[in-house]
Parts: structure tokens; C-alpha cells; sequence
């Protein structure tokens, strides 16, 4: 039970721009919110802009989202939250088909192609963890070294040996549930002793039926035999928690935000809906990290803020302060423009704003890689219709998933990639069960039982597997910014320009014959159709798939070993610009097949401890406090 | 009993076949006055007058003849080139809570009313759709079935 308001110290624009705050962060999401948990917690004074509305901290809000999620007709992973024009946010339904040489500007994320990209990104309190489904994967120990050990894209500056400890840190902040016996493969490793905050949220039944008949079956791939197996995938949500946690003190699960009513913050109910919106904040989103920040007394939150330059000292390099504007609606462009300043500036507004502020600034870096090498998981979905029921539309999205293709010698030649097992049937690939509805109606034309029992038929068969192929950092995958497009702040919107390479589609063939195999043995239908005329199709070998988007933005700011083939360095700070940090996804060097959360998280906190440490050894340090 | 009590229950009756599910059942949803007078909004008295009334001449007509009532649903009503797609719309209505706009085709020849674009009446329209009963779950974001319920075997109701 949380009692905001009497802890949480509040500003407004006009006493935050005459104070200077040890750390100003852009962006209340994951990234921003821990930086400011940690530096709070250190006894630092923090400011944090959000260019999204609200306080988004009460009840009532967050009820208000899950209600505009009802009442959406279209009911896509933004729709819980409020059209706002003055910080718009990509949807998935503006990815049109582009026409050679026509960019599509159409939504907020203008499209240059030649592929077109249907990822999305939230910008509301609490970032995109609001609608994130809460994979929660570490990457594999090899993702780390790609360029020495398989010859293929970048090295990170740190290996998964020193993120060991911060992912265990990271999966309590977020309250990660599964089971150490399960996720030791690949290299993964943990600290002695270690288990997970909360034991695995149970499997479905879908999955269990398809373990019972694909457990043990061999995949070859490039000389190596691989066993297939279907594990529990370890997932932000609350479960039971594991008694045995920190050498037996236990772990308590966080609760939702601002809340007294029992059945909200406790266990995973299986609503389905995680994307876009877990009705009883069962799921980890930031708003949980950000209010124990808010808490400290330390930390203040300006919604409705959109930073729109950072400005720079010519003479030392060093940021001086950043300019925002501050809305007064979601609609009219009435606004106020001020300035914040802090001695470190912390921007952690997501791979595609961080690269877009930065050149909004002018400052694409000594090595011009500032917005590019821009990844994202390539998803190719493939769907079939299993011989029994098997409930779809049970449970969390996804309980379950196909891990062994994950990492191995191959991958000096194609893609890794993972298979998600889906709970929630056909709905990415084709809006199930609504399309269904509607063909069984328009189409077939069944009324009455006959139509009952056709759902029944169509729907609770669906199996759809997700296959999340790695995408590898490529310098012309990238965001830039065009004074033609701006947004009704006058800013400008980021351009995307993206392509995916034969590595990746090397890995998306494989997926896709693998699935074959996988549907050939559970005796399952395939309906897997792809079509030219959709958003993401690509050539290959005279035939072709529809490639998704993961919506996990990284690349744009990537962390590396020397400020020539990076943005950052190992704690996400800016090589140009000592005072500056660029933090989230944007720093990962390579995405392998983990959703980019938790890595980011992990990173994060490594962040936090470097950047305490500078500015408790900087003069300034306790006179500013 | 009222004239619009009476279009009420003619409404009913037609939901009934429709749907497959009982009176009961659909009232149960607490939609129904909802849902009759989002019919009548959208597509005005007049036409909604006109659906009902072909709906009584086929309940008349085929009293407890089952066989009978299904062609004449097929032939007096869905295969209407007005009636059809109204008729169609109120079982998308009923089953996952959203008007969708009409077709084109009948917006074309039938005019396209003020109120006809796809939209969910009530938040409640939603959560109280018919689709996930019938498929053994509940509507993904509510009705939140409990820790763990997923992993037992699906208990589908037959039909």
C-alpha cells in the first residue's frame, strides 16, 4: 500500500529551472526510472522530464487506461493510452506498404524504407514497459562476443561474466519469476546459489501438449545436432515468491502503483493482455521503479515536458543545460519553453528519441554514429490450427519457448533466434479472434450455434509461434531527422531508414523450414500465408516472407571500446561529452534473441554506480546538495 | 405492454437466433438496452423498425419449426441486401462488443448514417462479449480467471 503524496516531493517548471540538480534524465521509463531510483537512493537530487501526460501514478489513471483500452476499437498495443499530438507516439497500424523512392510520413515515425518497420514505442509515464509483454531473457555469453566469436557483427566493451551480477540486480527490480534449473543453457551462468526473485509462472496446457510431442526432436545445423526442447520463459510478472531467495530472506513482490485494492499488484491472473495493458498491474512497468525514486523526497517528475535541445559548451565539451517545452493539453499547442540544469545529464528516452534529440541538437558525434546501427528483433510469425483443443486464449501471452537455436557455431553464417510459444492464439499474425469472428459471419455464414461452435473450431486450436531472429548492427540502419518533419511542437520527428541483410534472412528461412518441421510433428495445420502486397515483406529466393517488428529499438547510441567505433562507453557515458549519458537499448551492441529490457536494465544499474561515484569525486558534489 | 417494450423483445427474439444463446443469457450481460438502442441510433428508427418487423414474420412463420426458421432467417434477413448486414453486425455486436461500420456497399445504397463508424458502446460492451465464453476464456484483459488456471486442460462448453 503506497501513500504517494506524503512522501513524494513535487516542483514545477518554474522552481526546477533555478535549481541545478545533480542529474537530469530524459525519459521515465526503465532506463530513467532506476537511474533515478539509484541516484535518489544515493542521497542525489534528480529531475526527471517526461514528455508524456499526467502523473500516470494513481488508480484512477492507470484504471482510465485499461477502460480506453476496452473502448478501443482497434485495441493495438498503444491503445490504453491517450492520442497526444504534442509528444505523438508510433502505431503499429500507421506501417503502411512504401512505394519505391516514397517515404511514408503519414504517422509519427516517418518511414524512408526500403523496409518498412511496424515497430511501436509508448510515450506516457513509465515508458513502454507500460504496454511491454515482460520477456524477461538474459542474452547468452556469446551474444557479447560476436565479432571474435563468430566473426559477425561488434564486440561488446564488457562480457556477461561482469553483467552477471547486475541482471540478477535487475531481475529484483523488475521481479522476475522462473526457475534456475530451467534457464542454464547456452553458457548462461549464475552466481552461486542464485535463484529467481519468484518461481516460473506456471506453463499452459498448449504448452505442455507441445513439449509432450517435440521434447528431444533433432534439429542439424551446420554440423551441430540440436535438441528441441519447450521451457518456461522467465517473465516480469508476479508469481509465488521463492522463499529460498537472498540465501533464504525471501523476496517480497512489488505491488502496483498507488493502490489498496487487494486484487490489483498480486500474482499474474492470466488476463491475456499483457501487451497492451495488464489490468491488475500484475506486470512489471516502470511507474513501480519510478515511485520508489519519487519517493525518496529526492527525485522530481515533470510531466508533459518534451526536451528539445541539448545544449553544449563549445569551449569544454561539457553539456550546459537542456531546453524543453511544456504542454499544456494533449491537443492545442499552447506550451512554455524553459531550461533545466544538472551536472550530469542522463538522456534515457528510448533508442529512437535519444538518437533523434541528439541530432535535433546537432551533435551526431565524433564518429557520426549517432542513429546508427539501429536493430530491432526480426519476427516472422508462423500459424497453424493444432489437432485438439488445446485453450487458446489462456494464461499470460506467452509461458514457454524454444531456446537451443539461441546460440552456436552457425552463427558465423545465419541468425540466431528463439520461437515463442503463443497463449493468445493467431491474434499478432491475423487479429485473431476478432477475424475470425468476422470471416465465420461475412464470409461462411454461420449464425447462432452453428457460429459458437465455429469459434470454438477456428479459435481454440491457434498455435502461433514467434520467431525472434537477430538482426545485426548495420551503420545504414539508422534514425536521422528532417526540418520538413516536425511534430506540432515544432520538433522534428525521427526518420527511419531500415533494411534487414541475408544473415538475418538466412535465420528467417531457417525458421521458417524449422516450423514446418515442428507443425509436421505435433500434426498441426500450417495457415502460415505472407503476402507482397503486406507492410515488412522481403525477397528471398524466389519466394518471401512478412518480416515484424519486436519494438525493441536499440543500437542508436552503441557502447564500444574506443570513441571511434562508439557513442558511449561501457557506462553509457557520452565520449564527446563527459557530462552526458545516453542510456537504454540504444548502448547494446548487438540485441541477440533477447527482448531488450532487462539487458537494458542490467546496464542501467552499472550506469548508476559509475555515475554516483563521479559525482561524489567531483569538487562540486556536497556544496550542490 | 409498451411499443417500445414490445420492439424491445422483438429484439431479443432476433438476438436470440442469431447468437444461439437464451434471453437469459444475453441479458446477463446487462447489454441488451444497450445494444438496442445503439441499433436504432446508428441505422434510425425506421430501418431498425423494418429489421424487426422481418424478424416477427419469421418467427410467425415458422413457430417451432427449426428447420424452417433457419431458411427463413437465410432468405428474409440475411441474405437481405439491407437487413443482411445489420442483421450480421448485431452478432459482432453481441460477441466481441464493437459496431463495425457498415460495408461500403451498403453504405453506398442505403446512405451512411452520422453515427456508423466502428466503435465499442460501453467498456462494459467489451468485457461482457459473448466470443470468450463461448471459446472457454475470458475477454483478454478481464475477468482475470486466477494464478495458474492456464495450465489445466481447457473445459470448453458444448454446443
Amino acid at each position: 500500500m503506497s501513500h504517494l503524496s506524503s512522501r513524494i516531493s513535487r516542483t514545477d517548471h518554474a522552481s526546477a529551472s533555478t535549481q541545478i540538480y545533480d542529474a537530469v534524465i530524459v525519459g521515465s521509463g526503465v532506463a530513467g526510472s532506476i537511474l533515478a531510483n539509484e541516484l535518489g537512493r544515493q542521497g542525489f537530487s534528480v529531475l526527471v522530464l517526461e514528455a508524456g501526460p499526467g502523473n500516470d501514478l494513481s488508480i484512477a489513471e492507470y484504471e482510465a487506461s485499461v477502460e480506453r483500452f476496452y473502448l478501443s476499437a482497434s485495441k493495438d498495443n498503444n491503445s490504453p493510452y491517450a492520442v497526444n499530438r504534442n509528444a505523438p507516439m508510433p502505431r503499429g497500424q500507421e506501417t503502411v506498404k512504401l512505394q519505391p523512392g516514397r517515404p511514408n510520413a503519414d504517422g509519427y515515425i516517418v518511414q524512408n524504407g526500403p523496409l518498412e518497420l511496424d515497430s511501436t514505442y509508448t510515450r506516457v509515464v513509465g515508458g513502454t514497459t507500460r504496454h511491454w509483454e515482460g520477456k524477461a531473457l538474459r542474452l547468452i555469453p556469446e551474444d557479447f562476443e560476436m565479432r571474435t566469436r563468430h566473426g559477425q557483427g561488434l564486440d561488446w566493451p564488457l562480457k556477461y561474466e561482469t553483467l552477471k551480477s547486475y541482471y540478477a540486480k535487475a531481475e529484483a527490480e523488475i521481479g522476475v519469476s522462473a526457475d534456475v534449473e530451467d534457464q542454464g543453457y547456452l553458457g548462461i551462468s549464475f552466481e552461486p546459489g542464485y535463484v529467481y526473485p519468484m518461481r516460473k509462472i506456471p506453463i499452459s496446457y498448449l504448452d505442455q501438449v507441445i513439449g509432450k510431442n517435440l521434447d528431444g526432436a533433432k534439429v542439424e545445423l551446420d554440423g551441430e545436432t540440436f535438441s528441441l526442447v519447450v521451457r518456461s520463459t522467465p517473465q516480469a510478472r508476479n508469481g509465488v515468491p521463492h522463499p529460498g531467495y537472498d540465501n533464504g530472506k525471501g523476496y517480497v513482490a512489488p505491488s502496483a502503483v498507488s493502490t489498496h485494492q487487494d486484487e490489483m499488484g498480486q500474482r499474474c491472473q492470466g488476463n491475456n493482455n499483457c501487451v497492451p495493458i495488464c489490468p491488475v498491474q500484475a506486470k512489471y512497468d516502470a511507474r513501480r521503479t519510478l515511485v520508489k525514486a519519487l519517493e525518496t523526497g529526492r527525485v522530481h517528475l515533470l510531466s508533459q515536458t518534451v526536451v528539445s535541445r541539448v545544449h553544449i559548451d563549445s569551449g569544454n565539451g561539457r553539456v550546459t543545460h537542456i531546453e524543453y517545452k511544456a504542454y499544456k493539453d494533449l491537443h492545442g499547442k499552447e506550451h512554455s519553453a524553459g531550461t533545466v540544469k544538472a551536472r550530469v545529464f542522463i538522456l534515457a528516452a528510448n533508442a529512437v528519441e535519444n538518437a533523434r534529440l541528439m541530432l535535433a541538437s546537432g551533435l551526431p558525434g565524433s564518429s557520426g554514429l549517432v542513429g546508427r546501427n539501429l536493430m530491432d528483433h526480426a519476427y516472422l510469425l508462423t500459424w497453424a490450427l493444432m489437432p485438439e483443443i488445446v485453450g487458446t486464449m489462456r494464461g499470460s501471452q506467452c509461458t514457454s519457448g524454444i531456446e537451443e537455436l539461441r546460440g552456436g557455431a552457425f552463427r558465423r553464417k545465419q541468425a540466431a533466434f528463439r520461437a515463442g510459444i503463443h497463449n493468445d492464439g493467431w491474434g499478432w499474425a491475423t487479429g485473431a479472434p476478432y477475424t475470425d469472428l468476422l470471416a465465420l459471419v461475412d464470409d461462411q455464414n454461420k449464425f447462432g450455434r452453428a457460429l459458437q461452435r465455429g469459434l470454438v473450431d477456428r479459435i481454440s486450436r491457434q498455435l502461433l509461434l514467434d520467431f525472434m531472429v537477430e538482426v545485426l548492427p548495420d551503420p545504414a540502419n539508422r534514425i536521422t531527422v528532417d526540418p520538413d518533419h516536425r511534430d506540432q511542437l515544432g520538433n522534428m520527428r525521427p526518420v527511419l531508414s531500415y533494411r534487414l541483410n541475408d544473415y538475418t534472412l538466412d535465420g528467417v528461412a531457417f525458421a521458417r523450414q524449422l516450423s514446418r518441421r515442428i507443425y509436421q510433428r505435433l500434426g498441426a495445420e500450417d495457415h502460415t500465408t505472407y503476402s507482397p502486397q503486406e507492410p515488412g515483406w522481403v525477397d528471398y529466393q524466389g519466394g518471401g516472407f512478412v518480416i515484424r517488428g519486436g519494438n525493441h529499438w536499440a543500437g542508436t547510441h552503441l557502447m564500444g571500446s574506443s570513441p571511434k567505433n562508439s557513442v558511449v562507453d561501457a557506462n553509457q557515458r557520452s565520449w564527446d561529452y563527459p557530462n552526458l549519458y545516453l542510456a537504454g537499448s540504444g548502448s547494446m551492441p548487438s540485441i541477440g534473441t533477447a527482448n531488450t529490457t532487462l539487458t537494458l536494465a542490467a546496464l542501467c544499474l552499472i550506469s548508476a554506480g559509475h555515475i554516483a561515484k563521479e559525482l561524489r569525486s567531483a569538487p562540486t558534489a556536497a556544496a550542490a546538495r | 405492454m409498451s411499443g417500445d417494450r414490445a420492439e424491445f423483445e422483438k429484439f431479443l427474439g432476433l438476438s436470440e437466433v442469431l447468437t444461439g444463446f437464451t434471453k437469459f443469457r444475453l441479458q446477463g450481460t446487462g447489454q441488451g438496452a444497450l445494444y438496442f438502442s445503439t441499433l436504432t441510433d446508428v441505422v434510425g428508427q425506421g430501418t431498425a423498425g423494418e429489421l424487426l418487423q422481418a424478424w416477427s414474420g419469421v418467427a410467425a412463420a415458422a413457430g417451432q419449426d427449426e428447420g424452417k426458421l433457419e431458411r427463413l432467417m437465410r432468405s428474409e434477413i440475411l441474405s437481405h441486401e439491407k437487413l443482411g448486414p445489420i442483421a450480421r453486425n448485431l452478432i459482432k455486436l453481441w460477441f466481441v462488443g464493437t459496431w463495425y461500420q457498415l460495408p461500403a456497399a451498403w453504405r453506398e445504397v442505403f446512405g451512411t448514417p452520422e453515427r456508423d463508424r466502428s466503435f465499442v458502446p460501453a467498456a462494459s460492451s467489451y468485457v461482457e462479449g459473448l466470443l470468450w465464453p463461448t471459446i472457454g476464456a475470458n475477454p483478454t484483459g478481464a475477468k482475470g480467471p486466477g494464478y495458474g488456471t492456464w495450465a489445466d486442460p481447457p473445459n470448453i462448453p458444448k454446443v
